[in-house]
């Protein structure tokens, strides 16, 4: 009841902000340009919607975590420096009613944006493609917006730890960075920076799936990238040069990452609930 | 019954500050309670205490008879709260705001009554808060503290941004929810609001309560003198009235002598000493003004740990206005 009155007059607020429509559609139209890209690309035979949705896949990577922390970093903070927290505190709900529902309400502004786009994704794969992969369009649509739900949830904790809007632009700044950007580009990434330490340096001959493992659980982004090669065909996954599920360990299984998704969705909460609830807000 | 009362209760901020220093404190059920000091003497870290906003360092309080820190949704569910210096949310309307309230509070409310009663109108209710003026956002944080008649109204500083004809009205709504039998707790550095509509004072200096009363019993118990205006029918030259024990203060406004005094005994010298030089032709007593009451305390009470500049006791005021 109270997360609820919570979420519904943060929704009424912020779906007058100007920012969370201009960074929610931005989603539908980046998903429209590269189905476009794939459908005029296709040189040979006819254009692959498989490839269209890893696109949408590695679309989703990069910019669903960019719409989530844009979206919800100042959910609290900013009711913080501005003071309004004191009103919305003055009504009966509780501190975890305030983060919860903050979360709920900005959730669902991200989810709207999401469905915007893969409706749009549904779309031009009928008009555009010959076979329209139900089940994989589904299982990625399905897995995109538990990775959007992770990051709208550290957002949230982040925006609950910190008393200014710029510590909490800070704090989702730094964490896109450290998980996402520096995620492209292997080789400066903290985790070949910790191979390069324990095997070069230290010796330890630690084995590549437990450095995969490590990654997934200290980054939403890897336990994404990893969960959704469970969803294409294996022959797919082979020629882009991915391995195979069946040749990993057991703990970098897709689905094992689809799991750490989910918690990567669950533990900034409940951190951002205990956080908040010993606040001071003067 | 006790609506509100605070045990040793006590707030350092990191770094040492001092914000709240060992405050005991009781408002009675039904009372409306005046809770002043000049700015920056802790009044809203105690109210922030009282809800939860802070915790106390030391020392407790209870709100209802509930320890903020343990139940503050149901200290929230009975009391209408106004705290200071917050923004509302300014894409949403008036009338969004005083709706909202109610339904976190899980009451119904006609919301265009409500914000009729504090002075804004059905066109001022629908439209967004960020076009709002201070003295018009201050209005509907009021009606907001009012949404579903709580048994206890907290409010920090409500006449902040009002204008007379805003604070005229506030008075009104706290007299009438104080004829309903509610608890007001106010603070407020504005006497002339609190000598009208409180039944009690506090006042805070510096984070401590240095007197707690009604309005007539703080005036008694300071033994002030108040001031004493005597029309004459020619001012005497080198009255020297100031060097009398007691006279703090004399001015001259063309045929009327007004004395300020410490001490209301002076009254009687004040007007046998121009008797005998003079005819004295009215003699107009005044009872000393609360703000004049305050200023005096509050700086008392800092005289009474430092010294002033000269050496002497800091007990000259300026009466303020």
């Amino acid at each position: 009841m109270s997360v609820r009155t919570v979420a519904s007059k943060d929704f009424l607020d912020a779906r007058r902000a100007k920012i969370v429509w201009s960074v929610g559609v931005h989603y539908p139209l980046l998903i429209a340009l590269f189905f476009l890209q794939v459908r005029l690309g296709s040189v040979a035979g006819p254009p692959d919607l498989l490839v269209a949705l890893w696109n949408m896949a590695f679309v989703g990577a990069v910019f669903v975590p960019a719409i989530a922390l844009v979206a919800t970093y100042l959910a609290i903070a900013g009711e913080r420096e501005s003071g309004s927290i004191k009103y919305l505190l003055s009504t009966p709900v509780s501190r975890r009613d305030v983060v919860l529902g903050k979360f709920v309400s900005r959730a669902s502004i991200v989810a709207a944006s999401l469905v915007l786009g893969f409706a749009v994704a549904a779309i031009l794969a009928v008009a555009w493609f010959e076979s329209l992969h139900a089940a994989v369009f589904v299982k990625i649509a399905a897995l995109t917006t538990v990775y959007a739900l992770a990051y709208v949830a550290v957002a949230i904790g982040i925006s609950a730890a910190t008393a200014t809007r710029s510590r909490a632009m800070a704090g989702a700044l730094g964490f896109y960075f450290a998980t996402n950007l520096v995620t492209l580009n292997d080789d400066i990434s903290g985790l070949a920076g910790l191979e390069y330490v324990l095997n070069d340096v230290l010796g330890l001959g630690i084995g590549a799936d437990l450095i995969q493992f490590v990654g997934m659980v200290t980054n939403p982004t890897r336990a994404y990238l990893v969960s959704t090669i469970g969803v294409f065909p294996d022959g797919m996954t082979a020629t882009m040069g991915l391995p195979r599920p069946d040749e990993l360990s057991w703990y970098v299984q897709p689905e094992i990452a689809a799991v750490i998704l989910v918690g990567w969705l669950l533990v900034p909460i409940v951190l951002g609930v205990r956080r908040f609830d010993r606040a001071t807000l003067s | 019954m006790t609506a509100i009362q605070t045990t040793g209760l006590t707030k350092r901020f990191d770094g040492g500050v001092v914000a709240v220093d060992d405050l005991d404190l009781r408002v009675r059920e039904g009372e409306v309670f005046g809770f002043l000091g000049p700015n920056g003497a802790g009044k809203s870290t105690v109210i922030n205490m009282l809800l939860d906003f802070v915790r106390p360092t030391e020392g407790s309080a209870t709100v209802l008879g509930h320890d903020p820190t343990t139940d503050a949704d149901r200290i929230r569910r009975r009391t209408g709260v106004l705290p200071e210096g917050s923004s509302l949310y300014e894409r949403l309307t008036g009338r969004e705001h005083v709706e909202w309230v109610a339904r976190a509070n899980d009451v119904s409310v006609d919301a265009g009554a409500a914000l009729d009663r504090v002075g804004l109108s059905s066109a001022d209710a629908d439209r967004a808060v960020g076009g709002y003026s201070k003295g018009m956002r201050q209005r509907l944080a009021f009606a907001m503290a009012l949404v579903g008649e709580p048994d206890l109204l907290i409010l920090d500083e409500p006449s902040a941004g009002l204008d007379p004809n805003g604070m005229q009205e506030f008075r009104e709504i706290v007299r009438e929810e104080a004829r309903d039998g509610r608890t007001v707790f106010f603070s407020s550095h504005v006497l002339g609001e609190v000598e009208a509509v409180c039944d009690r004072i506090g006042i805070l200096d510096d984070g401590e309560l240095v007197a707690t009363g009604t309005p007539d019993a703080l005036r008694t118990t300071l033994e002030f003198g108040g001031t004493i205006s005597v029309d004459v029918a020619r001012v005497p030259d080198d009255l020297a009235l100031e060097r009398r024990n007691g006279v703090e203060s004399v001015t001259v406004e063309g045929s009327t002598v007004r004395a300020s005094l410490a001490d209301p005994t002076a009254k009687a010298e004040v007007v046998a000493a121009l008797d005998e030089r003079t005819r004295v032709l009215d003699i107009v007593s005044e009872e000393t003004s609360l703000e004049r009451l305050f200023n005096t305390y509050t700086s008392n009470h800092r005289a009474e740990r430092s010294l002033t500049d000269d050496g002497r006791e800091g007990t000259r005021t300026e009466v303020a206005g």
